[in-house]
This record gives C-alpha cells, sequence and structure tokens, in this order.
C-alpha cells in the first residue's frame, strides 16, 4: 500500500509532476485549492456577480458546479447553470438529466437551451445536413461554433457578467496545440484564463485551467459526484490525435502539459502584438457581435440551408 | 508463485477477463500492457481508487474507467 504524503493515508493518486502521492481527502482539498488560486490570481469573480456556468453534465462541468456553488455561496455571489442540448442522441439525453439532477440537490437555478428551438434542428440533424450538402466540415465545427454563440447570449439575457466554463488543463493545451498546427494566430492569442471584455460579449473565465484532467475526473469521482462518463460519438479527428499525442508526451515526460501551458503564456504579451485586432460589429442576420458582415454561426447555418431563428432564448420569469 | 492472476474490467462493458502476470506487477504495468493511457483512465482495485504505482497481487479485481469524453 502507497501511502499520502501529506497525512499518511491511502495514496489515491500519483502526482508525477510534482513527485507526491495523495490520497481522497488531499487530492480533493487540493484541487479545491487550485481553484480558487485561479479566480483569485486573475480576478475571476466580482464581489456580489452573477456568473453563468456552461454545464454538460460531464465529470468536469459537473465538479466546477459544486466548487463555484460553495464558493459562491460563500462570497454573496449568485450561479446560474446553463445546458446548451445539442441534440446528440444516446449522449446528451443522457447528460442532460445528470447536469439538472446536480444543479437541484445544489439549489442552483438551471437553464436548458436546445439547438433544435434555437435554429430548427439538432447536431444530429445538421451533421446529416453537412454530408448530404458535401460542406466538408466536421460536427465538431458546428458544434463548437454554435454552442459559443448560444452560451454568450444565455448568459446575456440571464444577466450574468461572467461566464464560466469547465476546460482543465488538457483541453486548453489541446487548444494551444491545434492553434499551433494550424498556424491559427488570432485563436491562438485568445486562449486563456480569462477572455478580454468586448461589448456584446460576456467575459469568460475558466477556473478549472491549470487542472490535469485526470485530477478533475478523480476529484469528482472521490467526490462521490454523480457525472455522465459517455464518449461523444463525434469526437474524431485531429482533436483526438492531438489529445493522444500530449497524453503519450505527459506519461513518458510527467509536466509537459503544464510546460506548454507556461511557454504560451510566456510568449503570449509577444503574440497580441502581432495579431491584428478586429473591429467589431453586429452581424447582418441574428445581431450578435462579429468581426465580419455576418457572424460564423450564421454563415454555417447560411451552409446548411437554415438560420438562426428569432427568439430570445430564455423565456422571462413571472414575478 | 510465478505468476498471479487479475481480473479486469472496463467499466461500462460487460465483458471481464482473466489475465496471468508477473509477481511484481504495477497498475502502470498492467494499463502499459493494455494499451491504456494512465493520463485517460481512473483504475478500481478491489473497489477503491488507488495509486498506480501499487503492485498486483493474486485475485485482484481491477476496474478500468475511461475518464476522457472528447466533447
Ligand atoms: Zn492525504
Ligand atoms: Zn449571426
Amino acid at each position: 500500500m502507497l501511502k499520502c504524503t501529506f497525512c499518511g493515508r491511502r495514496a489515491a493518486y500519483h502526482r508525477r509532476y510534482a513527485g507526491v502521492l495523495l490520497c481522497d481527502r488531499c487530492l480533493i482539498k487540493s484541487v479545491a485549492k487550485r481553484f480558487r488560486r485561479a479566480i483569485a490570481e486573475h480576478q475571476m469573480i466580482s464581489p456580489r456577480g452573477r456568473v453563468a456556468l456552461a454545464v454538460s453534465g460531464g465529470k468536469d462541468s459537473i465538479a466546477l458546479m459544486h466548487l463555484l456553488a460553495e464558493y459562491c455561496k460563500q462570497k454573496n455571489c449568485e450561479l446560474v447553470a446553463i445546458t446548451i442540448d445539442e441534440g446528440i442522441k444516446g449522449y446528451r439525453n443522457r447528460s442532460v438529466p445528470m447536469a439538472r439532477e446536480n444543479a437541484e440537490s445544489l439549489g442552483v437555478e438551471y437553464v436548458v437551451v436546445s439547438f433544435k428551438l434555437a435554429f430548427g434542428a439538432t447536431l444530429d440533424q445538421m451533421v446529416k445536413l453537412a454530408k448530404l450538402k458535401k460542406t466538408g466540415l466536421n460536427p465538431c465545427t458546428y458544434c463548437g461554433v454554435m454552442r459559443r454563440s448560444l452560451l454568450n447570449q444565455a448568459a446575456r439575457e440571464l444577466e450574468a457578467d461572467k461566464l464560466a466554463t469547465a476546460h482543465n488543463l488538457d483541453d486548453e493545451v489541446q487548444a494551444i496545440m491545434l492553434n499551433y498546427v494550424r498556424a491559427d494566430l488570432s485563436r491562438l492569442h485568445r486562449l486563456g484564463p480569462t477572455y478580454p471584455p468586448q461589448k456584446g460579449f460576456v467575459p469568460r473565465i475558466k477556473p478549472l485551467r491549470e487542472v490535469l484532467e485526470k485530477e478533475v475526473a478523480l476529484y469528482a469521482l472521490l467526490s462521490g459526484l454523480k457525472v455522465h462518463l459517455g464518449v461523444c460519438p463525434y469526437a474524431s479527428g485531429i482533436h483526438t490525435e492531438i489529445r493522444d499525442f500530449l497524453n503519450e508526451l505527459e506519461t513518458n515526460h510527467p509536466n509537459s502539459k503544464f510546460m506548454i501551458l507556461r511557454m504560451f503564456e510566456r510568449l503570449k504579451p509577444h503574440i497580441a502584438r502581432v495579431t491584428p485586432k478586429f473591429e467589431m460589429r453586429r452581424c447582418e442576420l441574428c445581431g450578435e457581435q462579429t468581426s465580419a458582415d455576418i457572424c460564423k454561426s450564421c454563415e454555417l447555418l447560411k451552409g446548411l440551408g437554415l438560420k438562426r431563428l428569432q427568439k430570445t432564448l430564455i423565456s422571462p420569469k413571472c414575478s | 508463485m510465478t505468476h498471479i492472476k487479475v481480473t479486469v474490467k472496463q467499466v461500462g462493458k460487460k465483458h471481464q477477463r482473466e489475465i496471468r502476470l508477473d509477481p511484481h506487477t504495477t497498475i502502470a504495468d498492467l494499463l502499459r500492457k493494455l494499451g491504456s493511457s494512465r493520463e485517460t483512465v481512473v483504475v478500481r482495485r478491489n473497489e477503491k481508487i488507488v495509486a498506480e504505482e501499487e503492485r498486483l497481487s493474486d485475485g485482484d479485481l481491477i476496474e478500468i474507467l475511461t475518464i476522457v469524453t472528447g466533447g
């Protein structure tokens, strides 16, 4: 039996990059501490603020919901959880109930926004249309762009001053590497713990950005949280190749993921100087902010013969 | 003992199997043998999540939970 470096109980995890063993309690404490440190360091949440949280029902967002619920209670902030139901059969219909159940047990305000209502089609239907119309774009492109857009609109309608997402260290490093591979400087530059404030956008925060995916999972499992661990049926292509590559690197050379993140942070101020700045304006079709004539999600919808239905996403509460 | 036997189960799948291993095999060794990345799984040994440097014993039940969901 291996013992926790800090308290001597049985170890549940070997944190190889730091050369320490952690028991269940010490792992939970350590993850919570990193979460709080990230919030303090980057002033992610303002006193008495209203935070919207994107919740899929997976381990990362459920863990973040529990951490934020406790934090907001202590700091007198408001928390509202938003689930985007993309309409992925066999996947999202299992994770949405998980998100709702956790929100209810924590007493967190909870809303669901669906692709079907906002765009008149589920992601499954969009994927079929994309194949039919030979757009050559993969499901993650549609899903990512449109989910982001709906999250922003929903957070704005809910009058949140921050939008929290559960991106972990693995997600962040994968995004960095993906932008390297695609030589996308402006996207690379937009990555970070917070997103610079811009008109029409609810500023985004990533409080789990410095926690390894495996440690977030351990936090959720060791805390006994109810999470959905299904695999998205559309996960494929370059995203998964980069993920596998980074995992192999981390196994053979622990701390690689942190080092890639640190290097990016050192480069970031220099990237800012060479990245062109865009004027933002309103999308001609839907009115959301964009740097082009029409926004990315309207452009993708147009390619599928669909459009954004002019609707407020959140129906006003009767009081 | 020249060999130990452990039962390996992938969580979420019905199928489980018995694997014969050398006596000093760790969980990390087993994962490597199975082609599973330790960054993407959590392992329960006899119903407890433990560090992957623990050495396996004869008769252990090893449950492997995939945590990377992608998306
Ligand atoms: Zn401990
Ligand atoms: Zn638009």
